[in-house]
C-alpha cells in the first residue's frame, strides 16, 4: 500500500472533513458521469451522488487502501443504484439489458449555461447521448469504466463484482452496441 | 478474401481496445487493414465512436460539490454526537453509578465514622457522601460538554 493510500485510509477512518471536502471536489465530475451513465437520469444521478458521499463518510473505516480509491467509490455508488433498482423491482442491473422507456439521457442542466452555449453543446453531444440511450445500462457501465475512467479489467471486475471474463464479454458487446447505435444515429 | 479473415480482423479490432494483441496478431491486423477497405472502415467507425464517447460533454448540476459537502458535514456532526466515545462515557457512568449503589452502605458507614472521628456535624459528612456519588456523573458531564465545545469550535 502506498503512503498516499495509507493517509487516505487514515483520513477516512477519522472522518476528516477537510479530506472529504477535497475528495468530493476532486471526484465530482467522474462520479457524476458514472452515475449518469448508470441511471440515465440527471436527478437520480444527483441523488445517488450525495448518497454515495454520505456512505463514504459512514463506511470510510472499511477502506483499506488495497484498491484504488475511485474503484472503491464507484463500487459504493453502484451498490446504491443496485439497491434502488431492487427496491423498485426485484432485479439487478443485469436486467437492464434493454433500454428502459424512461431511461432518457437527461444530461443538460438548463440553468448552468447561456442559451448560445446550450445550443452549441446540444449540437455537439445530443447525437452521442441519443445513441447511448440505445446501449443497455449494463454495457454502458463497463464502457464508462474502461474508456472514460481508463480502469484496468481487474479493477472493473472489482467495481462490478463480476469475473474478468464477464467484464470482457460485456465490453465486446458494449463496443458493438455502441458502434451500431452511433452508426444508426449518424444516418 | 474469405469471410473468416474479415471476422478475425473485426475480432482483433475490438480486442485491441479491450485486451492487448500479441505483436504477431497486431502485425497481421495491420497488413489486413492495409488491404481491406471494409475492415479499415470498421476500425475507423469504432475509433470515431470511442472518441465521441470519451469526449462526451456532461454538465454538472449547479453547486453539486458544495451542496454535497454541506450534507456530508451535517451528517458527520450527527455521527459525532452518536459516536462510540459518547457511548463509552455513558457506559462508564452507568457502571460507576451501579458500583456506587452497591457500595452505598459501606460508603455511608465510612463517612459516618470519619464524621464522628473528626467531630463534624451530620449535614457536613452527608454532603460528603452526596459529593462522592456525584463525582462520576460530574466528570462524564464535563467530558461531554467539553467534547461538544471542541466540535463546535472545529466546525466554525
Amino acid at each position: 500500500m502506498t503512503d498516499d493510500a495509507k493517509a487516505l485510509a487514515r483520513g477516512l477512518q477519522r472522518r476528516d472533513p477537510e479530506l472529504l471536502d477535497r475528495l468530493i471536489e476532486q471526484y465530482q465530475f467522474r462520479l457524476f458521469r458514472y452515475l449518469l451513465h448508470l441511471t440515465a437520469s440527471h436527478e437520480r444521478a444527483e441523488d445517488f451522488f450525495q448518497e454515495t458521499w454520505l456512505r463514504v463518510l459512514e463506511r470510510g473505516h472499511q477502506y483499506d487502501g488495497k484498491w484504488k480509491f475511485e474503484a472503491w467509490l464507484f463500487a459504493i455508488a453502484r451498490n446504491l443504484v443496485l439497491d434502488w433498482h431492487r427496491r423498485k423491482k426485484p432485479q439487478s442491473l443485469d436486467s437492464l439489458a434493454g433500454p428502459e422507456e424512461d431511461a432518457t439521457f437527461d444530461v443538460k442542466d438548463e440553468h448552468s449555461e447561456s442559451p448560445l452555449e446550450q445550443v452549441l453543446h446540444a449540437e455537439q453531444t445530443s447525437g452521442v447521448q441519443q445513441s447511448l440511450e440505445k446501449v443497455p445500462a449494463i454495457y454502458r457501465e463497463v464502457l464508462v469504466l474502461r474508456f472514460q475512467e481508463e480502469m484496468q479489467l481487474d479493477e472493473i471486475a472489482g467495481v462490478t463484482g463480476t469475473p474478468i471474463s464477464t467484464v470482457k464479454s460485456r465490453l465486446y458487446r458494449g463496443l458493438d452496441a455502441m458502434k451500431n447505435a452511433m452508426q444508426r444515429g449518424a444516418v | 478474401m474469405s469471410n473468416d479473415l474479415h471476422d478475425r480482423a473485426k475480432e482483433f479490432i475490438a480486442r485491441r481496445h479491450v485486451e492487448a494483441l500479441t505483436p504477431a496478431d497486431q502485425r497481421w491486423l495491420n497488413d489486413h487493414l492495409a488491404d481491406c477497405e471494409s475492415c479499415a472502415t470498421e476500425q475507423h467507425q469504432l475509433r470515431e465512436s470511442l472518441s465521441a464517447f470519451r469526449t462526451m460533454h456532461i454538465d454538472l448540476p449547479r453547486n453539486l460539490a458544495s451542496r454535497t459537502q454541506l450534507r456530508v458535514r451535517m451528517r458527520a456532526e450527527e455521527l459525532r454526537e452518536h459516536s462510540p466515545v459518547n457511548r463509552l462515557i455513558w457506559a462508564v457512568a452507568a457502571m460507576s453509578w451501579m458500583f456506587g449503589l452497591a457500595t452505598a452502605p459501606l460508603v455511608w458507614r465510612g463517612f459516618a465514622w470519619l464524621g464522628s472521628e473528626l467531630h463534624l456535624p451530620k449535614p457536613v459528612w452527608i454532603s460528603g457522601v452526596v459529593l462522592w456519588w456525584a463525582v462520576p456523573a460530574l466528570v462524564a458531564t464535563g467530558i461531554i460538554l467539553f467534547g461538544h465545545k471542541g466540535h463546535a469550535g472545529a466546525s466554525e
